[in-house]
């Protein structure tokens, strides 16, 4: 027997959200104070190789970094639980309005990496697992452990070298600056920006500069799936009801196509969630690899700066975006497995 | 700060019909020929766009006046604020160069200076210095430019004393700075007598002030009525009275600058727009210069990149003189570096040559004082006292001194300031100490946070540091360097030093200033509290069709955007 209505859908999601609360309070609390044992602070990282011990003591008193950090750490949270992430230190800028600015590029990338590995990654491990065994299922295993092994920046500077021009691909950026230039700000996601403004130049020329970036990153991710897929068609193949489907004279090609693998990629949907995380941090290396102006590598940017209210900020809206998209992703998995609710 | 979410990028700009865009998109649609058959989405958006009707991307007319094609300027320099009360890094400067005017700037090549929105600063005594402005200067957005503007920009910067600006720390002659750190304007220290001169009274003797004068950091002139008395400007809405003026700012992505159609002054643009675009990683700078994504690259380049890209005939590099330099200083007051004997022998062992070549691919240049060649009074101290690198003469000094060899010694170094050329000058330098027999190196490194911190607590006998000028003077290079230990608080003190400093500075006669220049050049040589190492070069990259690029390459680090030109 359950406790009444421990089971309800309405009361899982409350409990889910609940949790997201203390899961935000202590990233929150361990970037603050991870930023503030590391060596430096944002004034030495801008001025240290230029003025004396004494003006740079006298700027982080002027700037209240020799404050407490108890009292540090408390303003922090008052100002977060406002929503008011500041203003960062190194070039002036709203924290939210980077947000705002750069997300929509980072946006852009995971989806469309995402997009890709699930193009690349479900089929060929569908394949890889139909034919267990055979040529093409060892080519592709080794397709997939190459591609997730693989680090995003070696593979974007292969793709670089040996790929852009023969292709005739930029290496750089989200598009050229003549159509960032253009193409009006509406959404501040450039490829929705430039169809909204009906410029097919700027839609071409934001495409062809997507393409390089997301499918390195698309092939991280890719490498799971193919695994992934592969290992749950396998198994799938291997219960009672194809057992019992092939007994009744169905044919091998067609249970398979028909039954074992929309079954197979059922729990695809659960991994979506996990591989979100592994997507962004693949998106702060991609974008370095490609100066893709994206909030990764402006958090790189910070990082190195001792920004700590840009870091601070950044990290928060990392971290809402995976603790958010578990959330649906747990919502999902209940709605279609309501044995998740118990 | 205080950006509106939709009018920030409002100033857009339709090109459409002129010949310098079809120009500078033939180009893209050349690249896209290839790219078309690649992804069948990339036509089916395109048709989806022709169906969407004409852009709408904005009706603003070109400026006038450029002749040349658009033109994109590829750098790995940051910008911290366009707004001059918030900056002190070359990355701002570079583009504040172009929007604003101060009130004397470097020309090319030179470090005399000149007027620029200035007909003329002139020191009535050391402490009084003043400047006549220009008849009919305005700014961009057509406010005429005042002598009451140049007061407001220098009482805002020093009112606002954002930590990244330059006004509180460069214009100390002018300023008083408490022990809490807040920094004030001393009382009455600028006048303005009428709309066409400023005063300026200093609290002592500086003639390195006008040099000061010349950088937009501490010295642009903003425009009173457009930019906040106690705040500053957002970056996108910045106004100055330069050859150019902000069309498009995105931080971290891109500039663009068109030409300022109010502009009086003797350096007008040629070019109708300049793209500035931001690079993170020196090597997807290098790659996007070869692939013809940017046409001129410029800073951080690495040694190597720069040697590879040599051989691609598809770009040049040029290179001109330049300033930034790299050192070695000792812990003066450490246990190894207190001994004098052990500094100067060190600095009888240095081979400059085969640092430079060996660490750096040739692409910097020898440097044999801290004062680099180019400047008014620059000698080669380090050569005319130690010569050729001398094993035995190196000998002679320790055995007299009485110290017994090999000396062991710790030398600091970091990966990730100086760039990764560094390790190899780190490596070099213990070879070259080792081999003499003299010396046992341990070299030691750890990130410039911790670097910059540790190196004054004493963690290393000898480590290296960099240093570019805030203005064209030789004083950027000594005061800060020789005065009180100098801004690293290496422990070296010389009050023959100090005097000699106050002296140069106190008088304006540039003979003395330039004999005095050499006087300080020549106990560093001697005292050795640092060795210099290296003077960079200042290098750019560019593809076919541009030109002036060379003329601007000097050890100002200006990139003059009104000299370079694109066609074809």
């Amino acid at each position: 027997m359950t406790r009444a209505g421990s089971g309800s859908l309405p009361r899982y999601i409350l409990q889910r959200i609940l949790l997201v609360i203390p899961m935000i309070w202590v990233i929150l609390t361990l970037v603050f104070f991870v930023l503030r044992v590391a060596p430096g602070d944002p004034v030495s990282a801008a001025l240290g190789g230029k003025l004396n011990q004494q003006a740079l003591d006298q700027r982080r008193e002027a700037l209240g970094f020799n404050r407490p950090l108890l009292a540090q750490y408390w303003d922090y949270l008052s100002s977060v639980a406002h929503l008011d992430f500041g203003t960062t230190f190194s070039d002036n800028q709203p924290v939210l309005h980077v947000i705002r600015d750069n997300g929509g590029a980072t946006l852009t990338l995971t989806v469309a990496a995402f997009a890709i590995a699930l193009l690349v990654g479900i089929p060929l491990g569908l394949l890889a697992g139909r034919y267990r065994d055979s040529a093409s299922d060892a080519g592709i295993r080794l397709f997939g452990i190459l591609s997730y092994a693989a680090p995003v920046f070696f593979v974007g500077f292969l793709m670089q070298y040996y790929l852009a021009e023969p292709l005739g691909l930029p290496t750089s950026g989200d598009a050229s600056p003549i159509t960032v230039f253009e193409v009006p700000t509406k959404t501040h996601i450039l490829l929705i920006d430039a169809f909204l403004s009906g410029n097919g130049e700027a839609i071409q020329d934001v495409l062809k500069h997507l393409v390089l970036p997301s499918v390195c990153l698309g092939l991280v991710i890719c490498g799971v799936f193919i695994r992934l897929v592969r290992v749950n068609l396998l198994q799938t193949m291997q219960t009672d009801y194809v057992e019992a489907a092939e007994a009744r004279g169905l044919k091998r090609g067609s249970v398979t196509w028909r039954h074992v693998f929309r079954n197979a990629l059922v729990p695809v949907v659960t991994v979506i969630g996990l591989q979100f995380a592994l997507l962004l941090s693949g998106a702060i290396l991609t974008e370095q690899t490609f100066n893709w102006p994206g909030i990764g590598q402006k958090l790189v940017q910070y990082i190195n700066n001792r920004d700590y209210g840009a870091v601070q900020g950044i990290i928060t809206f990392f971290a809402l975006a995976v603790v958010l998209i578990s959330l649906l992703v747990d919502i999902v998995n209940a709605l279609i497995d309501p044995r998740v609710r118990y | 700060m205080d950006r509106p979410w939709d009018s920030g990028y409002g100033l857009v700009t339709d090109l459409s019909g002129s010949p310098e865009r079809h120009a500078f998109r033939r180009r893209q649609v050349d690249r896209s020929k290839q790219f078309g058959a690649l992804i069948g989405a990339g036509a089916l958006a395109a048709a989806l766009a022709a169906c969407g009707g004409s852009d709408s991307s904005g009706a603003s007319p070109q400026s006038g006046g450029g002749t040349g094609d658009p033109w994109i300027l590829g750098t790995t320099d940051t910008v911290t604020a366009l707004d001059p009360a918030g900056s002190y890094d070359l990355g701002s400067s570079t583009l504040e160069y172009n929007l604003y005017q101060t009130l004397v700037t470097v020309p090319p090549n030179s470090t005399k200076i000149v007027g620029d929105a200035a007909k003329s600063c002139t020191y009535d005594n050391p402490t009084t210095l003043t400047c006549t402005l220009n008849p009919d200067e305005k700014f961009s957005n057509g406010d005429p430019l005042t002598s009451s503007d140049v007061k407001y920009s220098f009482e805002r910067a020093i009112k606002i004393q954002d930590a990244n600006g330059a006004a509180i720390y460069l214009l100390g002659s002018i300023t008083d700075t408490a022990k809490d750190g807040t920094v004030t304007l001393n009382k009455g220290a600028i006048e303005t007598p009428d709309d066409q001169t400023v005063v300026f009274h200093l609290d002592h003797p500086d003639t390195t002030f006008q040099y000061v004068l010349t950088y937009p950091g501490a010295a642009a002139i903003v425009d009173e009525d457009a930019f906040p008395a106690d705040k500053k400007l957002a970056d996108d809405q910045v106004i100055g009275s330069g050859p150019y003026k902000l069309s498009q700012y995105k931080a971290g992505e891109q500039a663009v600058l068109e030409l300022n159609s109010n502009y009086t002054g003797p350096d007008p643009g040629k070019t109708p727009q300049v793209f500035v675009k931001y690079y993170s990683e020196p090597s997807a700078l290098k790659l996007a210069a070869q692939n013809g994504e940017v046409d001129v690259a410029w800073r951080s380049l690495s040694p190597t990149d720069i040697s590879a890209l040599k051989s691609d005939s598809n770009v040049t590099v040029a290179t001109g003189k330049g300033s930034e330099i790299r050192y070695w200083v000792w812990k003066v007051d450490g246990p190894v570096g207190k001994q004098l004997a052990i500094r100067q022998a060190a600095a009888q062992l240095i081979d400059r040559e085969a640092i430079a070549k060996d660490a750096y691919d040739g692409t910097v240049d020898p440097l044999y004082s801290i004062v680099p060649p180019g400047y008014g009074g620059a000698s080669q101290a380090f050569k005319t006292a130690y010569g050729t690198p001398d094993v035995a003469k190196a000998k002679q000094i320790l055995k007299d001194a009485g110290i017994s060899t090999p000396v062991d010694l710790t030398v600091g170094w970091t990966p990730t300031h100086y760039g990764p050329s560094t390790e190899d000058e780190a490596n070099e330098l213990q070879r070259q100490l080792e081999s003499s027999g003299l010396f046992k190196v341990t070299l030691k490194s750890t990130e410039w946070e911790q670097y910059q911190t540790i190196y004054k607590q004493g963690a290393y006998d000898l480590f290296i540091l960099g240093w570019f000028p805030d203005y064209p003077d030789g004083d950027d290079y000594l005061s800060p360097f020789l005065v009180d230990g100098g801004f690293f608080q290496n422990g070296y003190k010389n009050p023959q030093a100090n005097k000699l400093v106050a002296k140069e500075q106190g008088t304006d006669d540039q003979a003395k200033r330039q004999q005095v220049f050499g006087q300080l050049q020549d106990i560093a040589a001697k005292d050795v509290p640092f060795i210099p190492s290296w003077v960079g070069q200042n290098t750019a990259v560019y593809g076919k069709g541009m030109s002036g690029v060379e003329s601007t390459l000097d050890p100002s680090f200006i990139f003059r955007f009104w000299l370079v030109t694109k066609n074809g």
